[in-house]
Formats: structure tokens, C-alpha cells, sequence
């Protein structure tokens, strides 16, 4: 009777294996995930950088890049129509889980890679993000709303066909992209994520993480405003002053000669 | 050659054309010099355009009025343009009065709809302001060309009666008036009070003030208007840097090299136009900005959700 049990147990075992673990193992084919540079200084002269993403992903697939912060709340205010004419701020949403950035590109029409894609599609932050306070009476679509705010302030970006697929190879096919990473990226921890799909379905996922961080003179700057703000408050109005009274004596002595 | 123009601004969070922000702080600096005004009202929409978020444009740019407007006064004084005793007195009105003004906005904002309150008010204010100094000027500009009508002796109106008979009389030479010192007192309270609920410098109203009500002339109104200015924005800014840590001053300081420059280009034009003119002209800057206003509106904007901290 145990015997028995042990057997079914044991055939059970290999199946589960064969059905879940296998398809997992080959799920975790997405190799060589590589994000160049791997920190990005926001030193006095950034203004936007290029990050080269490239890896492998297995053979008759193909791959969506994403470089996205990390999820944060935010607070926004909502803008509908006063007393059926004017337009102003009626109300407060405040969301969570908002990636303050979220860039994306992929090796082929996203459109065309079907349901799997979807997640990883700015779309795909509708089932992430939450609504959690939103006391403006409008009925707007938020999440519509905030992808449009964000893509204008260049924090959001989707497109299709930058990611270049190299020709199949052994063990699998290599990809690389450029991503343009904005100049208004906050200092964070961020991540890049390299999804395969073959036939609408994802095959495979890897990360790669990119910390930005300032660097230089606006680290030097932003440390004094945060931790010594009044000194730097006063700093700021006696250099504005001192400027003014420099620039007021130069102009006059120049202009007293007339 | 890849020398770039562009400058990383650690507290807005984003890098602007070096040359952009100083043509920027050149333009609304020369205004200011002409006109005594801020130029607030100008400044932190452009710079929201540029990517600046809109609680860091506002804060650095009360920073940059300071250097401006020490710029502008310095001309201004040397011209003998600058009425310090009504300045002060105004100051000090204008203090009490911005207090004031943070807590009526606090007690709108529970009663809801404060918004509307602020925008129908600030249109009005605009309105009224700019459509009046126009006519006004402009009638004074005609009249002007007709000698005879000039000479006619004015009856005096109920108002200058009350202002006669009011207590504390005091002599002001610059301005060349007698007034009683509750004023200025009372009049800079007020502008405090709407420029604290419209979260504006009020320097387009205080110019108006002291042409109509403290009747003043139009050339020291400039000069005693930046000398005020200079002191709300130097307290503004030090608030800001610490309750809000919104000042970028890097950013203040490129655009304070244009506006200064700019404010002294401004005090000689402004010397070089009549008072009715520079009146015209300010009140036709005025009413802009009121349509522009009028139309932000009137049409439905691109998104409907907006960062904290803008109008």
C-alpha cells in the first residue's frame, strides 16, 4: 500500500517536473543581460544619457526592453469644468505604485505580440498602478490621464522596431538596443528588463539594475539645500544681492560715460 | 566641437539651455525695469514650458527677482527714483498683509472651491487694473496735446477729502506728497493680502496703488515698487529654500544675470518714455496676461491632470 503511494508519488513528482519546472527552466533563457552604463552620473553637464542594452533571448523569439523606476506614489491635481464654463482645478488624485519613469522598446510591432506583451505595455500599468484618492467629480479615465502627462514630460516613451535582433545562433539570439534616457530622470534605483515572446507568450525574462545618481557639483549643491537649507536660503539671496549690486556698478560706470 | 550650453539643475531635476534661460531672465528683467514689476506673472509660466516643475520655477524665481530687482533699485535710486520711507511703510503693510493673505487662503481652501476664487479674482484684478490705467492714460495722453484743458483746476473728489483728514500726516519728498502714514500702511496690507491669495509678487497691483491711490509719480512708483519687491522676494526665497526646498539656484543665478542686466537696460528706457506711456504700456502688459488667463480658462486643456504647485 505505501509502495504503491510512493510510486504515484514519485510519478507525480516527474510530471509536475516535466509540466511546470521545465517550461520555467526554459522560461529563464533570457541571458546576458547587459546595461552599459550600469550608473548613470547626473553630474553638472547631464543632459540625457544613451543606455546600451543588449542579451540573448531564445531562437524564434521575440523581445521587449524596458527601463523603469521604482514604483512610487504621486500626488496630481485634476483639472475639470466650474459651473459648466471655466476650466480649473476641481479636485486631487493621488496614485501608488506610478514608476516615475517607464521607457520602452521592443524588436518588433508591439501591437502584434498579442496578449503576453500586454503587461509590459505602458497600457500594462493599468492593472499595477492604484487609484487611491480621486475626489475630483469628473469622470475621466485617471490612468489614461497620467500616461499622457507623463509621456509629455518624455518620463514615458513606447515604441516598436529599435531593438535589433541579431541571426539565430546555438544557443539562442543576441538583441541590443539604445534606450534615450531622459534629462529630467530622478536620482533612483532603476531597472532594465529584456521579456521574449514567441507566438503571444513569454518565453523568458531578465533584469538588469542602473542606479542614477548625481554626481559632482549638483550633488555638492543638493546636499546643502536638503541638509543646511537655511545657509543655503541666505547663501542664495546674498549671492543674488551681491550679483545685482555687481551688475548695477558695472552697467552705471559703463553707462555714466555717455 | 561639442561644447554643450546645456546645465544640469539639481533641484529643478532637469538641464536647460544655458542661453535660453539667460535670454529668458533678459527679457522679463527688462520689463521689470521699466515697469517696477516683478514680472513673476510671466517668468514661472515660461519656465514650466522649459520641463521646470512649476513649485521649483516659482521659488527660483522669487531668487532671481532679488537680484534683479537690487539691480533695478540701485538704477532707480541713482536716478533718484526710489522713495525709501514708502517703501518701508509699504513693506511693512505688505508683510502683515501676505500673512493674512496664507490664512484666508487656508480657510477657502476648507470651504472648497477656493480655486475658482483665486482664478475669478486674479481675472478681474487684471481686468480692472489694466483696462483703467489704459483709458485713463490714454485720455490723460490726449488731453495732454489739448494745453487749455490741462490748465482747468480739478475739483477735488470725495476720496482726496478723506485722504486730507486722516491722522499722521507726514511729508514724503521723494514721491512729493503729503499723506497720512496709515496709507501706505494699510494700502500695502491690502496688496499683500491679494497677492498672498493669487501667490503673486502683487507687484502689478502695488504699481497701480501708487499711481492712483497714493498718487505718486510714475517714475518713483518704479523705483519704491522694486525696492519692496527686493525685500518679499529675499523673505520668499529663504522661506522656500527652507520649508520647501524648492529654490534652484543655479537656475536664479542664470537668470539673474539676464534679468539684471536687463533691469538696467529697462530703468534707462524707462527714463527715456513718459510717465503716460510707460502707464499705457503696462497696463497693455497687464490685460495680455488677463487674456491669457481668460483663455487658459475658457479651453479645455491637452491633460487633465496637473503636478502640484501650479496655477
Amino acid at each position: 500500500m505505501i509502495g504503491n503511494f510512493s510510486r504515484r508519488l514519485a510519478v507525480a513528482l516527474f510530471l509536475f517536473a516535466v509540466l511546470v519546472i521545465a517550461p520555467v527552466a526554459r522560461a529563464e533563457a533570457v541571458s546576458n543581460i547587459v546595461a552599459t552604463p550600469a550608473t548613470i552620473d547626473i553630474g553638472a553637464q547631464y543632459d540625457g544619457t544613451t543606455l546600451q542594452v543588449s542579451g540573448t533571448i531564445p531562437s524564434g523569439s521575440e523581445v521587449i526592453v524596458r527601463f523603469s523606476g521604482e514604483p512610487a506614489t504621486l500626488h496630481l491635481r485634476e483639472k475639470g469644468k466650474v459651473f459648466g464654463m471655466l476650466w480649473m482645478n476641481v479636485g486631487k488624485v493621488s496614485l501608488s505604485r506610478v514608476p516615475s519613469v517607464c521607457l520602452i522598446d521592443s524588436s518588433s510591432d508591439l501591437a502584434r505580440q498579442g496578449e503576453g506583451a500586454m503587461p509590459y505595455r505602458l497600457q500594462g500599468l493599468r492593472h499595477t498602478i492604484t487609484v487611491d484618492e480621486h475626489t475630483g467629480s469628473t469622470g475621466i479615465d485617471v490612468i489614461d490621464e497620467l500616461l499622457l502627462l507623463k509621456r509629455q514630460a518624455g518620463l514615458y516613451a513606447e515604441n516598436s522596431g529599435g531593438v535589433q535582433l541579431q541571426p539565430e545562433g546555438v544557443g539562442g539570439r543576441g538583441f541590443k538596443t539604445s534606450l534615450h534616457i531622459p534629462s529630467a530622470l530622478p536620482p533612483g534605483n532603476y531597472h532594465v528588463e529584456a521579456i521574449a515572446l514567441r507566438d503571444g507568450a513569454v518565453v523568458g525574462k531578465a533584469t538588469a539594475p542602473v542606479k542614477a545618481s548625481l554626481a559632482g557639483f549638483p550633488l555638492w549643491l543638493s546636499q546643502l539645500a536638503f541638509k543646511h537649507s537655511l545657509l543655503y536660503g541666505v547663501l542664495a539671496t546674498l549671492i543674488a544681492i551681491a550679483s545685482g549690486l555687481l551688475i548695477g556698478f558695472i552697467f552705471q560706470s559703463r553707462g555714466g560715460a555717455h | 566641437m561639442s561644447l554643450t550650453m546645456n546645465l544640469y539643475l539639481p533641484i529643478a531635476g532637469n538641464s536647460v539651455n544655458c542661453l535660453a534661460i539667460f535670454g529668458l531672465g533678459g527679457a522679463v528683467g527688462l520689463l521689470s525695469g521699466i515697469f517696477g514689476v516683478g514680472g513673476g506673472f510671466l517668468m514661472t509660466p515660461l519656465l514650466m514650458m522649459m520641463g521646470i516643475p512649476p513649485t521649483v520655477a516659482a521659488s527660483s524665481d522669487s531668487n532671481q527677482i532679488v537680484g534683479a530687482s537690487t539691480s533695478g533699485t540701485l538704477a532707480h535710486f541713482r536716478l533718484g527714483n526710489v522713495d525709501i520711507k514708502m517703501g518701508l511703510l509699504l513693506l511693512v503693510g505688505g508683510i502683515v498683509g501676505g500673512s493674512l493673505g496664507v490664512q484666508i487662503i487656508k480657510v477657502l481652501r476648507q470651504m472648497g472651491n477656493a480655486d475658482f476664487l483665486i482664478s475669478v479674482t486674479y481675472v478681474l484684478m487684471l481686468a480692472i487694473v489694466g483696462g483703467y490705467m489704459f483709458f485713463e492714460s490714454l485720455q490723460a495722453m490726449k488731453s495732454s496735446s489739448r494745453p487749455n484743458t490741462a490748465a482747468t483746476p480739478r475739483r477735488e473728489s470725495i476720496y482726496a477729502k478723506v485722504v486730507r483728514s486722516l491722522p499722521l500726516q507726514a511729508e514724503f519728498k521723494r514721491s512729493g506728497i503729503r499723506l497720512s502714514l496709515f496709507m501706505p500702511l494699510v494700502l500695502g496690507t491690502l496688496v499683500g493680502v491679494l497677492a498672498a491669495i493669487m501667490g503673486v509678487g502683487g507687484g502689478f497691483i502695488m504699481v497701480p496703488v501708487m499711481v492712483y491711490l497714493l498718487r505718486m509719480p510714475m517714475h518713483v512708483v518704479v523705483g519704491t515698487s522694486l525696492f519692496q519687491i527686493l525685500f518679499t522676494c529675499v523673505n520668499v526665497t529663504i522661506m522656500q529654500a527652507t520649508e520647501n526646498h524648492t529654490v534652484d539656484f543655479i537656475l536664479a543665478l542664470l537668470l539673474l544675470i539676464g534679468s539684471a542686466l536687463g533691469a538696467q537696460i529697462g530703468a534707462k528706457v524707462g527714463k527715456k518714455l513718459g510717465g503716460e506711456q510707460l502707464k499705457i504700456l503696462l497696463a497693455s502688459l497687464v490685460l495680455v496676461v488677463m487674456f491669457k488667463m481668460l483663455y487658459d480658462l475658457l479651453v479645455r486643456p491637452e491633460v487633465l491632470l496637473a503636478t502640484m504647485g501650479g496655477h
